[in-house]
């Protein structure tokens, strides 16, 4: 069964169609990557999920529906994300900001610490910690982390709350190559122990490399899905990322699409 | 119908001083995203000022119009020193702090002209004609028109400076976005200045001219700022015109309701007309406001991003609270009568601030009502005590789930509302609690309401029981060590609350309510929970100030007194207990105030200025309060000495203390182990 299932979902701000009849599903241990040119709303995609954003449309969780609940509600069910600028609690310690998600939040358990009561140490922190390789930063406070670390520990802090899935918004943004090499071999573990994975990069070597299936946004719509090798080769995909109507040697030197041209021609390592 | 159209032209003169206010209030914000509390301070003092010269206060008396240029320049004087010392040191730090900074001035502002002119209000002369002039039949004093006329004027010719003038669009980019301003080659502190003089020069004018109509003094004029506040809330902070007619309207339905309040059918307390109905209204108008506006303030790009005080995880409880606790018990034993008493008083101001802790320090929400809200439990407690027979510790305890209940519903109703927008309503709240609810002789009074003294098992245990310290006098130390007992749990309790689940999540909800949402965090129950919390820990303290003197007046819980209460919380560190119980130390009546009268025969008025200036100078050199100075001292001491102990021993194994870059680390162990080696 599909952990996440997404149907027609849509978004608009006035007039503008942020989003478009999106559909998209999620199987259980697979990773998803969601990719696509700057404004294609691929994080407008991740707010409409997670319920920042009010949309149109269905999201399931589990089977589940989980249309027009809070934000909070959808986090404690099961689905987590990470922020595109990771949005750590500055005041808190690392291994505070995954406590956050991590220990239950009922009326029952504030009261009963309220008075004194230790809840046991959560053993979901130190292993969300290890999974990202953060031990030596549990004590650290968020405000004085690099921003490649904040986004590591915005991963771990979406994977201490045990979820079913996680979305991931450009984690490896800011990363240096060997250590978006590092997350993606990271991620790839997670979604192999279970977790679903909803991966949003500009690195296609990343996405191309540890993703199990490809949904290409474009304005909006989704212009392709499927396997990476399918997705690479797909006409409308090499359109979208190169914005002309045929493909030219000389178009691919352009500058500003160079990077991804090439990211996206390149043969990306198996992890 | 003649008599309402009177006084709807009468309330043009209050109308025009409202609609000044608020136009500097906006222009303050457009120029430098301040919302300048001390507005309407700035029109007391030059109202004081042209007050002084042309009565000859100083020895000499001056003509009108060298008269007015002075009282103008007092305002420029005041605007200047406003930029230049508090809100360009102050460009980067977050809102509330930039809010607090501007109750510093208006503290400030007031102690000066309390400790210049005095208590006394005082009757200016006026410069407007003082004919009449006849409308519909009604014969109305024509000044009002002269000066509704005025504001409209000045109004207009400030909307075609920003509309047209290379000065009004620096000011207008710099308002959307400071750092694409300062880019562009614009000074985000040339455009705050010459702002913030318009401000001064347009609420000083208004101060002049007004100040016939409405009376010259040190308490009712600072607080013009709050209706101010609701015609700007209505502007958005950004339309001058709308603030300019908003805040004539305001003036006009304030006085219509005075004559309203005049008639035989108006509801009355004990033969008076019901007190307290325009600031009412004034809060009425807020929430509208906020309901048409939306919740948000508009935002700008600024420069630096924007962080509230630290809130450190205190480590050890228990020892530090019996140590205070063991030095507190035997102070009031030992201590002569009037220290007692201000020992006492000092507790209680401690429970207040604690209260401010849980909802500004871990929430990062301003309520200015809190201090209300112990008044509300005071009153409460003396109906329920004396009107109904509730014995001690049922009477005190219903007061205060009664006020927490009112602080929860307050809460609740202001979910929506957060920050800067949440302090200016609350102020407004507090205002209109303080006039129509406490004001009220059927429910408070300012002749104060008797409260029994406490008393359990046949035992008094309020000021006046049988042991007497030392000394021998009252208040009894009983009183003291149920007040201690109560300061010393709630402290703990507030302490404890930083290290449990619902204190992560709280401070997750200041520092991001996205984020928070996002990680599973129910943003708006943590809300709750922390104005019950606050509101509880608030009417303790209600319910203790009542106990402490055996009665309950209005005059402990006004307005004016809680702004003083939230500056001197930041002084102190309002992210922690032990900021709080330093802000207890310094309030009203307490030790410090009470040493500094005793032995150096410094007045209140001169603690109220002291308290003004250090919250300015606490906002600027040290954000974090007395108390979290002395925690980042205490951490960067032991971390030195951790350093030195590892250096000695050998290479650090402590990776966790590896969070830094590791080169400096080394370097300095490095520099260290040559200090110890020799």
């Amino acid at each position: 069964m599909n952990v996440l299932s997404v149907q027609q979902l849509g978004v608009s701000y006035g007039g503008v169609h942020a989003l478009s009849d999106v559909s998209l599903e999620v199987g259980e241990g697979q990773l998803v990557g969601l990719i696509g040119p700057n404004g294609a709303g691929k994080t407008t995609f991740v707010d409409a999920v997670t319920g920042l954003v009010a949309a149109r449309g269905r999201v399931e969780l589990d089977g589940k529906d989980l249309t027009g609940r809070p934000p909070h509600v959808r986090a404690r069910r099961g689905l987590a994300r990470t922020f595109q600028s990771s949005e750590l609690f500055e005041d808190l310690t690392v291994a505070e900001n995954l406590q956050v998600t991590a220990d239950p939040s009922t009326w029952w358990t504030a009261l009963g610490e309220t008075f004194g009561r230790r809840p046991s140490p959560n053993p979901a922190v130190p292993k969300a910690l290890a999974a990202l390789g953060l031990e030596d930063l549990a004590d650290a406070s968020a405000h004085e982390l690099s921003q490649g670390r904040r986004k590591l520990v915005g991963v771990a802090r979406a994977l201490a709350a045990r979820p079913r899935i996680i979305c991931l918004d450009e984690p490896a943004a800011g990363l240096d190559t060997s250590e978006s090499a590092e997350l993606g071999r990271r991620l790839r573990t997670v979604a192999d122990a279970g977790t679903a994975l909803l991966l949003i990069d500009h690195d296609m070597s990343l996405v191309m490399g540890i993703c199990d299936h490809v949904v290409v946004l474009e304005f909006g719509k989704v212009i392709a899905s499927g396997t990476p090798a399918q997705v690479r080769t797909d006409p409308a995909v090499v359109t979208a990322y190169l914005g002309a109507s045929t493909v030219q040697p000389a178009t691919a030197s352009d500058t500003s699409t160079g990077g991804s041209a090439k990211a996206l021609t390149s043969t990306p390592e198996t992890p | 119908m003649e008599q309402i159209l009177l006084f709807a032209v009468l309330g043009l003169g209050q109308g025009a001083l409202i609609a000044g206010i608020a136009l500097g209030v906006v222009v303050t914000y457009r120029g430098s995203g301040i919302i300048n509390l001390s507005t309407g301070a700035v029109a007391m003092a030059s109202a004081y000022a042209f007050w002084a010269l042309t009565t000859g206060f100083f020895g000499f008396t001056l003509p009108v119009g060298p008269a007015l240029a002075g009282a103008l320049a007092v305002a420029l004087a005041v605007g200047v020193l406003t930029e230049v010392a508090v809100f360009k040191p102050l460009r980067t730090v977050s809102p509330l702090a930039k809010l607090a900074a501007s109750l510093g001035i208006l503290l400030t502002l007031q102690a000066t002209v309390l400790l210049v002119f005095g208590v006394q209000p005082q009757q200016a002369p006026s410069i407007l004609p003082a004919d009449t002039v006849t409308i519909l039949g009604v014969t109305t004093p024509s000044d009002r028109f002269v000066l509704a006329g005025l504001v409209v004027v000045i109004a207009l010719v400030l909307g075609a400076l920003y509309r047209w003038s290379r000065f009004g669009l620096a000011t207008r980019a710099a308002s959307e976005n400071e750092q694409a301003a300062l880019l562009a080659g614009l000074s985000p502190n040339s455009v705050s200045m010459a702002n913030t003089l318009l401000a001064a020069l347009v609420a000083g004018l208004l101060g002049v001219l007004a100040a016939p109509i409405v009376q010259v003094d040190s308490m009712t004029l600072p607080l013009q700022v709050v209706p101010a506040l609701a015609a700007a809330l209505f502007a958005g902070f950004t339309s001058l015109w709308i603030a300019c007619t908003t805040g004539i309207l305001i003036g006009v339905l304030q006085s219509i309701v005075y004559y309203l309040s005049t008639q035989s059918w108006f509801p009355t307390d004990n033969g008076n007309a019901m007190p307290g109905l325009q600031q009412l209204l004034v809060f009425a108008l807020m929430v509208v406001a906020l309901y048409v506006r939306g919740a948000g303030l508009p935002r700008r790009g600024e420069l630096v991003e924007k962080r509230l005080p630290a809130v450190p995880l205190p480590e050890r409880l228990l020892r530090p609270a019996l140590m205070a606790a063991t030095v507190a018990a035997a102070a009031l034993i030992v201590l002569p009568f009037d220290f007692r008493q201000a020992l006492t008083n000092s507790m209680i101001g401690m429970v207040i601030v604690l209260s401010y802790v849980v909802i500004t320090g871990y929430v990062g929400q301003i309520s200015v009502m809190q201090l209300a809200l112990s008044g509300t439990a005071g009153f409460v407690l003396s109906h329920l005590s004396v009107g109904l027979g509730i014995p001690f510790p049922f009477s005190a305890l219903g007061a205060m789930v009664l006020a927490t209940l009112l602080g929860v519903a307050a809460g609740v109703s202001a979910l929506r509302v957060r920050g800067v927008s949440l302090a200016v309503v609350t102020l407004a709240a507090a205002l209109a609690m303080e006039q129509a609810l406490f004001n009220n002789t059927s429910f408070g009074g300012t002749a104060g309401v008797s409260v029994p003294p406490p008393r359990l098992f046949g035992n008094d245990l309020g000021p006046k029981a049988d042991f007497r310290g030392l000394d021998g006098n009252e208040p009894s130390p009983m009183f003291g060590f149920l007040v201690l007992a109560v300061t010393v749990a709630l402290g703990l309790y507030v302490a404890h609350l930083r290290r449990t689940g619902l204190g992560r999540r709280m401070l997750a909800v200041r520092s991001n309510e996205r984020a928070a949402a996002a990680a599973g965090v129910d943003v708006q129950a943590v809300k709750i929970a922390a104005f019950a919390i606050s509101s509880f820990i608030a009417s303790a303290a209600g319910t203790l100030y009542g106990y402490n003197f055996g009665s309950v007046s209005a005059a402990r819980f006004t307005a004016l007194a809680a702004l003083g209460l939230i500056g001197f919380a930041y002084i102190g560190g309002i992210t922690m207990v032990s900021g709080a119980v330093i802000a207890g130390l310094m309030s009203t009546e307490a030790l410090l105030p009470h040493a500094l009268d005793k032995w150096f025969g410094i007045k209140g008025t001169w603690a109220l200025l002291f308290g003004g200036v250090s919250l300015i100078v606490t906002l600027i050199a040290n954000p974090d309060g007395i108390a979290g100075a002395a925690h980042r001292r205490r951490t960067a001491k032991r971390a030195r000495r951790t350093e030195r102990a590892a250096a000695a021993t050998g290479p650090p194994t402590d990776s966790a203390s590896a969070v830094g870059s590791p080169e400096i680390r080394l370097g300095r162990t490095a520099a260290d182990a040559k200090e110890v080696a020799p």
